[in-house]
């Protein structure tokens, strides 16, 4: 569980999955930096790794891409060898793998989440230590401190589909005011049986909360 | 102290109009203790009348750029400098070390004759050699051109 | 001994003991050349265009004035570097040398996600210790494409990207002025601007500007674009007459310095 290299890109962040009946929500802050500089101000922490699993990074930005890049390889000849798509425990599992294994030199925290046939929709979160745990939702990186009571409260099994869109929404733009490591635009994606379905939510556009 | 200071020295290159110079003093120390007053700095690596075979001086900083980067995590301490006169007399040189770069600024100009540029690297590397204690002791000069090379051991301060 | 210290290929690490031992015994071990640096690149309409200043830096002092930061890939594709001279140098060129021999076995022109892909790997496997902050730029079958890549291995895709020392001068230029869809000439004239706003405001960057604009089947390299800097020509000549430098004639063989010297006619 290492700190940061010095002068290493960190995705100070917030980063959210949610899951409902039929697919599940994901959602990122946007804000990428190096010590107090934002490198980057519209990044996508959301990343591709099959066509309905989806990964959010946090922690250091070459290891998360390192790490996604090496899974997403891997779930690629998964479905050239079996013929089928892998399931989204499949993704997540080799995402622990590694990150466990690999734990004293990486500084990474994932969540995986997606849809498939076998388990339909579901989340799984990888915090630092390479553990993994399948919840209902999951949020994570330096934002998520900020929200825990407010995730808590808010959040039912129950949720829609769009009551999960604004649920990530909220969240992630709460943490955002919050913690000075996050920030920018919300990134969502939106993961079911018919496909992906990415939203951006500009800075300007957020939802309104008190500002002081 | 810096491992760069261990021996001192002080080398130098310059390029002039179909020529190049390449110049150094003659201490080599340890610390502060003079150990050689006559040590040779400057090497032939090929001589165009003499060799069959020569190599470009641009391939040879080529290669000796390789050989010191192969080392990029256990350096050499070393900072060659090199020069010479390729197929078309033109003439190429590497670096120059930190202390000099301030008489060189000042004293070279483009297109000096072999003889100016003898004038111009000497004084250079005299005035350079005089203000600083771990170098000195004479020098030697090589100036290349095309019709071959001349070698002039510089009197100096000898203290 | 150790494997890897007999390999033949690759880094060699048989001197990294030995200069351990040095810098405990107090000798200051000397740092790498760093390319105190402005480097730029941004997508205007027909494709990208890549700048950098020309100062290289060892410490405080200025080691090469006029110094090239913008690299070759392969025809298509152009790497700007800053951070360790050496590493940007030897980095870029060896992976020209993979990208020249992996569009030779398939035929087709190399993409500049490739490079990227090559770049970030070779660059995450040295965890940093390799320093090389690049901006990749490049037109392959997908059109224009710009990535930043930092030293342990992540990247990212921007429409107009700065790096190095100077990155923040040269951001506050593009962050107001970059439009997408901008014309070549727009698209120049702001990236020399960007590297202007880093070699004036920035005490590591100087010097020139050069440019590279790639666009589909070309390239332009543009050395020395910009010359914000020329050097005023001197007042005074500093030319010594002939004769001014004392040498020794005949030159004495091995030890004897200094005996038989003959000072040169000065009187011309």
């Amino acid at each position: 569980m290492s700190a940061l290299k010095p002068g290493e890109v960190n995705l100070g962040t917030t980063i959210m999955a949610v899951q409902f009946d039929g697919g599940v929500v994901v959602g990122a802050d946007s804000r990428t930096t190096t010590g107090a500089y934002i490198a980057n101000r519209v990044t996508d922490k959301l990343t591709k790794i099959h066509d309905r699993i989806y990964c959010c990074r946090s922690g250091s930005a070459a290891d998360t891409q390192a790490v996604a890049d090496i899974v997403q390889y891997h779930m690629q000849m998964y479905t050239a060898q079996h013929g089928e798509a892998p399931t989204v425990k499949v993704a997540a599992s080799l995402f622990q793998e590694i990150c466990y294994q690999n734990k004293n030199n990486l500084s990474a925290g994932i969540i995986v989440a997606g849809w498939d046939e076998r388990d339909g929709a579901s989340v799984y979160n990888i915090p630092l230590g390479g553990s993994l745990h399948r919840e209902p939702f999951a949020i994570g990186g330096s934002g998520s401190t900020y929200i825990y009571g407010y995730c808590d409260k808010v959040f039912r099994p129950d949720l829609s589909r769009d009551e999960c869109i604004e649920f990530v929404k909220n969240s992630v733009s709460l943490a955002m005011t919050r913690d000075g490591s996050s920030g920018g635009v919300v990134r969502l994606a939106v993961i079911t049986k018919d496909g992906v379905e990415r939203q951006f939510v500009p800075g300007d556009q957020l939802p309104e909360q008190y500002v002081g | 102290m810096s491992i760069m200071e261990y021996n001192g020295s002080a080398v130098v290159a310059m390029v002039g109009k179909n020529c190049v110079a390449i110049a150094a003093d003659k201490r080599l120390g340890q610390r502060a203790l003079t150990v050689d007053m006559n040590f040779q700095k400057v090497f032939p690596i090929t001589d165009r009348t003499a060799e069959e075979r020569i190599i470009e001086p641009k391939t040879f900083s080529n290669l000796v750029s390789h050989m010191l980067y192969e080392r990029r995590f256990g350096p050499y301490f070393v900072e060659p400098v090199i020069a010479g006169l390729d197929k078309d007399n033109k003439p190429f040189v590497g670096t120059a070390s930190d202390n000099l770069f301030g008489m060189c600024e000042s004293l070279w100009e483009p297109d000096l004759e072999p003889e100016e540029l003898f004038e111009t690297i000497s004084q250079a590397l005299l005035n350079a050699v005089d203000r600083d204690a771990m170098s000195g002791w004479g020098a030697v000069v090589h100036v290349i051109t095309k019709d071959g090379v001349i070698t002039r051991d510089l009197k100096g301060r000898m203290d | 001994m150790a494997p890897s210290m007999e390999s033949t290929t690759g880094f060699k690490f048989d001197n990294v003991r030995r200069n351990q031992l040095l810098g405990d015994k107090g000798y200051k071990v000397p740092t790498a050349t760093k390319t105190g640096t402005t480097i730029v690149g941004l997508i205007f309409r027909d494709g990208v265009i890549l700048g950098a200043d020309t100062r290289a830096t060892a410490g405080p002092i200025v080691a090469d004035k006029n110094c090239e930061k913008i690299h070759y890939l392969a025809p298509n594709m152009y790497c700007c570097g800053a951070g360790t001279a050496a590493d940007t140098e030897f980095t870029t060129n060896m992976i020209s040398s993979q990208l020249a021999l992996h569009s030779l076995s398939t035929g087709r022109e190399a993409r500049v996600v490739t490079a990227m892909t090559m770049l970030k790997q070779y660059l995450f496997k040295y965890q940093g210790h390799i320093g090389a902050a690049l901006v990749l730029g490049g037109y392959d079958v997908g059109g224009p494409h710009l990535f930043t890549i930092y030293p342990h291995g992540s990247t990212d895709k921007l429409p107009y990207v700065t790096m190095g020392s100077g990155s923040l001068a040269a951001m506050s230029v593009f962050e107001s002025r970059w439009r997408q869809g901008m014309s070549r000439e727009e698209g120049i004239e702001l990236v020399k601007d960007a590297i202007e706003a880093g070699i004036f405001n920035d005490m590591g960057s100087g010097s020139n500007v050069d440019v590279c604009v790639i666009t589909k089947g070309n390239t332009e390299y543009l050395r020395n674009y910009a010359r914000p800097n020329e050097r005023v020509e001197k007042e005074q000549s500093y030319k010594f007459p002939a004769g001014t430098t004392e040498f020794i004639v005949p030159r004495p063989a091995g030890v004897a310095a200094g005996e038989e010297s003959t000072a040169m006619d000065t009187s011309a």
